[in-house]
């Protein structure tokens, strides 16, 4: 009789305990899932700000090259890195799980963003294009959407890296990799971002200039 | 004084290397040079150096202190470079004092009332400089999303900065806005309406012109409720109050209860518990009721809805 009550004393101990693990683990879980959708939120967000400035930079050339004698090379130069872009196939529901497929889309934008700041530095060669309510509104919009970028960037860094502490920390770590929950890569500032870009002020000199300009 | 001098190049290079670095350099440098200090004295290997300096051994103590005195200083510079200020307390905030009275409270009034017709939020924060390194486009929309201005469901918020000495100023645009307030109609309304008169010095006239701006663009977007967050939060904290005061009260009873039930049974022990549990809610709900009062107290001034910010909007300098 007595033996009896300690089994059962210790059975209901051993429920209590295996309720608390699942109850814990359970909640984990959940956490671990929301955690997921805000990483893949913020990269349909990152998706959104990129396809902005992508669909900008037709009506940009058509403006640009309406002007007079306007340099094709630097033209051309934004029309292939929009195409390669374009070329960089990404879910853009869920957010990567291969850092080299972040790295490969990061790099097709980032040579987006290099030729068009180096449009606008070559605009301003052109002071009665700039002086046009159209290219001025463009311009606007441009800034706007790089603004935009740098912000959805950080947002989705942050939501990456809160989602990350949470697989490797204690209990998720035990089985985050079985439910399939994989570590994502987030951006890394671009080779160079760190250093500010190169104002060259002095036009005459196109050897000087630290962009490649055939004219 | 020689064992640690070799390190500082590095310090300097670390300084230009950006202000993301600003915290870890304000750990490591002061607990290298500390550890450093002591090793100057006690390690063996160093016994030579030691020597040589052992006349000036005071004085490197002081310059150690100085040193640390001096890191110490710089750390609170590095922490001075960027301030987030708080979230302002009315709608037009001249904290540079660049605008009259007469205009600063008439424009405060027609933006507490724009929040009542249409329940946009749209702030107006004139410092005197950047309190950053960073770009203003970048330091004001993260001042913007953690003042959280606009209202929770629709990010219907949007800010004016103005940097008089810096000449510069940019309005930020919340999501829900950014269709009535697109960059390029927040750019004409910079470069049209506010930046000719500020190059005049007109920063009245600027403001009021650029105000007017923003709530013609913004007007027809949402529909308001007839109060702003300042209004309700003051009868939401109140009734908070009220709500949490009235549980206290019940648990208070139902746990006196208990006690005294229980403490006929199992003597003196329970009756004592039950008399601290008691005391313990019963400051809780005393601290309810101040809560609630200080809500009522935020009432007639700004208060943010919890909009967000995504870098829309358009900036300029005079």
């Amino acid at each position: 009789m007595k033996k009896l009550a300690i089994g059962c004393g210790i059975l209901v101990v051993l429920g209590v305990i295996a309720l608390l693990v699942i109850g814990i683990a359970g909640g984990s879980y959940n956490r671990l899932v929301r955690l997921q959708q805000e990483v893949n939120k913020q990269w349909a967000q990152v998706q959104n700000v990129y396809q902005r400035r992508a669909d900008l930079v037709p009506n940009l050339v058509a403006t640009v090259s309406g002007a007079a004698n306007f340099e094709k090379s630097t033209l051309t130069e934004i029309t292939a890195a929009r195409a390669s872009v374009g070329q960089v196939k990404v879910d853009p529901n869920n957010a990567p799980t291969d850092p080299a497929k972040l790295a490969e889309f990061d790099r097709a934008q980032s040579q987006l963003s290099g030729a068009l700041s180096r449009l606008l530095v070559v605009v301003e060669r052109y002071p009665d294009l700039k002086a046009t309510q159209n290219f001025q509104d463009l311009q606007a919009q441009l800034e706007g959407t790089e603004n935009r970028i740098s912000v959805e960037r950080r947002n989705f860094n942050e939501a990456v890296q809160k989602y990350d502490t949470a697989i490797k920390s204690f209990p998720a770590v035990f089985y985050a990799g079985m439910f399939g929950f994989k570590e994502r890569p987030y951006f890394t500032s671009t080779p160079g971002a760190e250093t500010p870009p190169k104002v060259q002020f002095d036009f005459g000199k196109p050897a000087a200039s630290p962009t490649p300009e055939k004219q | 004084m020689n064992s640690f001098r070799p390190k500082s190049p590095s310090w300097e290079r670390r300084r230009l290397a950006g202000k993301f670095l600003l915290l870890r350099r304000c750990n490591t440098p002061a607990r290298r040079r500390r550890s450093q200090g002591t090793h100057g004295f006690g390690v063996p290997a160093l016994a030579g150096l030691t020597n040589l300096t052992s006349a000036l051994s005071g004085s490197r103590w002081l310059a150690l202190l100085f040193g640390l005195a001096f890191l110490v200083c710089q750390c609170l510079a590095a922490a001075a470079a960027e301030q987030i200020p708080p979230v302002p307390e009315h709608y037009f905030n001249d904290y540079a004092h660049v605008v009259s009275g007469s205009t600063s409270g008439r424009l405060n009034k027609t933006l507490e009332d724009f929040e009542r017709e249409t329940s946009n939020q749209i702030l107006v924060a004139i410092y005197t400089k950047m309190e950053s390194d960073s770009s203003i486009e970048d330091y004001t929309v993260r001042v913007a999303q953690s003042w959280r201005v606009g209202q929770k469901a629709k990010n219907n918020g949007a800010v004016l900065f103005v940097f008089v000495q810096d000449r510069k100023m940019f309005l930020q645009v919340a999501y829900g806005l950014e269709g009535a307030l697109p960059d390029v109609v927040a750019k004409r309304i910079i470069e049209n309406e506010i930046k000719p008169r500020f190059k005049n010095g007109d920063y009245d006239g600027g403001l009021s012109a650029g105000v007017a701006a923003i709530l013609a663009a913004t007007k027809g977007e949402y529909k308001g409720t007839g109060g702003t967050v300042g209004d309700q939060g003051q009868g939401g904290g109140a009734s908070a109050g009220v709500v949490f005061l009235i549980f206290a009260v019940v648990l208070i009873a139902l746990l006196l209860m208990a006690a005294r039930r229980r403490s006929y049974g199992y003597g003196g022990w329970t009756m004592g518990s039950g008399g601290i549990l008691g005391g313990g809610w019963g400051g809780g709900g005393g601290g309810g009721g101040g809560w609630g009062s200080g809500g009522g107290g935020g009432g007639g001034g700004f208060s943010a809805g919890g909009g967000s910010f995504g870098g829309g909007g358009a900036g300029g300098s005079w």
